[in-house]
């Protein structure tokens, strides 16, 4: 059976657990063992030891790569700030072997060694490779019937395309979480924002007003090129804000539609014939048409 | 900085020795920028409508302008997103500079609060964000109260805490590292 060691982060397991439902779902049913990572810490975010130098943030990122070095096992993680710290840390030592160095002198005073053997994936690229569409396809329980979905990769997902192991051919036009809600039934078509920023992270917290403001410059975007009966998400801190952010600003009376969000797991757990109410616990904008739509309505 | 409609800078505010320590903390291909300003036309600090966004905190960081840049906030906006660094035609990387500044920023204490707060949860609890009510929200999806990271394992957070000791945290923490 494949394994994957399965990097949980902090939003998901604290604050939307139904996407780890969903991930531990999806991977059971698609025959994957999910390996628990005993012991791992947050990444860290960005706004933590990255911001204070590289041999702290290396120095942090690598008691999780340690963790999968000693099993043996590759990660992948739903949130794309995981993604994106753990894997340019590791860049950041690939490329400075001194720094490796400082790392592992650390390491040796906890009887540990960073050896950088684990690759990083994200769910998107996971199903994408290491599953693959056909194989996908094969399992979906539930076809999501023509559903309109406007997906949303999020930036650290894509870039610094040098840090990761793969990528999409154009990472200023995404295709793949398209063509994995495509291979679930769905339509996800193009439109002309799908690699702008949502807000969320950083902008979010230090700037709300003008993150959200530029996050309903997006949604106004998708609603007027694609009007979809769901944005799929493919990181959790962007879903935080697709999800909470819309219902944040419907409250300010600053919008008058909302569409559902969820993460590309969460979508495909449904898929893959999961109960919604695990799926979607936490989901605030209802997911009423969506699941109607999936039954076959219209 | 002064209020006018155009902002004079004063070169004399000049700090080389800044600048070496922008080199020092990443900003290693700082002098290649030649102000091109593609990286303000694809970064969302910029579209939101952040004053001084990348290509002006470059331009201040070229200039050594460490007042300039230590006291304003906007760096603690960016979103870490690298799109800067994909587009830059000249591989200057500007969101290692924006990280160079906050390191430089977080030696003098001019960092917003919430930076704190999320070292506080890292070295704590392992998790930068820590948010309660947690285990109420797992176990209705069925999951274990808690996961199985570092709020799990005792032991292995004291290994964690230990790693952590022995980064620059140990010089900026506000807190004890205990
Ligand atoms: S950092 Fe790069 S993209 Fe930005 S102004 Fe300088 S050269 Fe141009
Ligand atoms: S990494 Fe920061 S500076 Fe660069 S484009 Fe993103 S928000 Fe702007």
């Amino acid at each position: 059976m494949k394994q994957v060691g399965l990097f949980l982060g902090c939003n998901i397991p604290f604050n939307r657990p139904d996407i780890e439902y969903s991930a531990r779902y999806i991977l059971k049913e698609l025959g994957v063992d999910a390996v628990d990572l005993e012991g791992a810490s947050c990444c860290p975010a960005f706004g933590t030891m990255p911001s204070l130098d590289i041999e702290g943030w290396a120095a942090a990122s690598a008691w999780n790569l340690v963790l999968a070095d000693e099993k043996g096992i590759d990660l992948v993680t739903g949130c794309g700030s995981c993604y994106g710290s753990l894997n340019e840390a590791k860049h950041h030592m690939e490329s400075h072997p001194e720094l490796k160095e400082k790392v592992n002198q650390i390491y040796a005073k906890v009887g540990k060694e960073y050896k950088g053997t684990a690759k990083i994936s994200n769910f998107i690229n996971f199903l994408y490779e290491s599953v693959g569409l056909e194989n996908i396809k094969a399992k979906v329980k539930n076809n999501l019937n023509g559903l309109k979905c406007a997906v949303q990769t999020g930036c650290h997902n894509l870039w610094p395309s040098r840090a990761y192991p793969s990528n999409e051919d154009n990472t200023f036009y995404p295709k793949r979480m398209r063509e994995i809600c495509e291979a679930l039934g769905g339509a996800a078509p193009h439109y002309s924002a799908i690699t702008d920023c949502c807000g969320m992270g950083a902008l979010r917290s230090n700037a709300s007003d003008k993150s959200l403001a530029l996050f309903k410059k997006k949604l106004d975007v998708i609603k007027e090129e694609l009007d979809p009966d769901i944005c799929v998400i493919g990181c959790s801190s962007c879903l935080l804000q697709f999800d909470g952010g819309q219902a944040l600003l419907a409250e300010q009376k600053k919008l008058n539609y909302q569409i559902p969000a969820l993460h590309l797991v969460q979508l495909t757990a449904l898929a893959l014939g999961a109960d919604v109410d695990k799926v979607a616990a936490f989901a605030k904008i209802p997911l009423n048409g969506v699941i109607n739509k999936i039954k076959g309505g219209n | 900085m002064e209020e006018s409609s155009v902002n004079v800078i004063n070169l004399n505010q000049c700090d080389e020795e800044f600048i070496k320590e922008l080199e020092k903390f990443g900003a290693e291909e700082l002098k290649e920028c030649i102000q091109c300003g593609k990286c303000a036309s694809t970064c969302p600090m910029a579209l939101a409508g952040l004053d001084f966004y990348i290509k002006r905190i470059i331009h201040a960081a070229t200039l050594g302008l460490k007042d300039v840049l230590l006291e304003d906030s906007s760096v603690w906006g960016c979103q870490s997103c690298n799109r800067c660094v994909e587009i830059c035609p000249m591989d200057v990387k500007p969101y290692e500079v924006i990280q160079a500044v906050r390191r430089a920023a977080v030696r003098v204490e001019s960092c917003p609060a919430n930076t704190y707060e999320g070292l506080r949860n890292l070295y704590k609890n392992g998790h930068a964000v820590f948010p309660k009510g947690f285990e109420e929200r797992r176990k209705k999806v069925g999951l274990p109260e808690k996961p199985p990271t570092l709020v799990s394992h005792e032991e292995l957070r004291k290994k964690f805490q230990e790693v952590l000791k022995q980064t620059s945290l140990a010089d900026v923490a506000p807190f004890k590292l205990d």
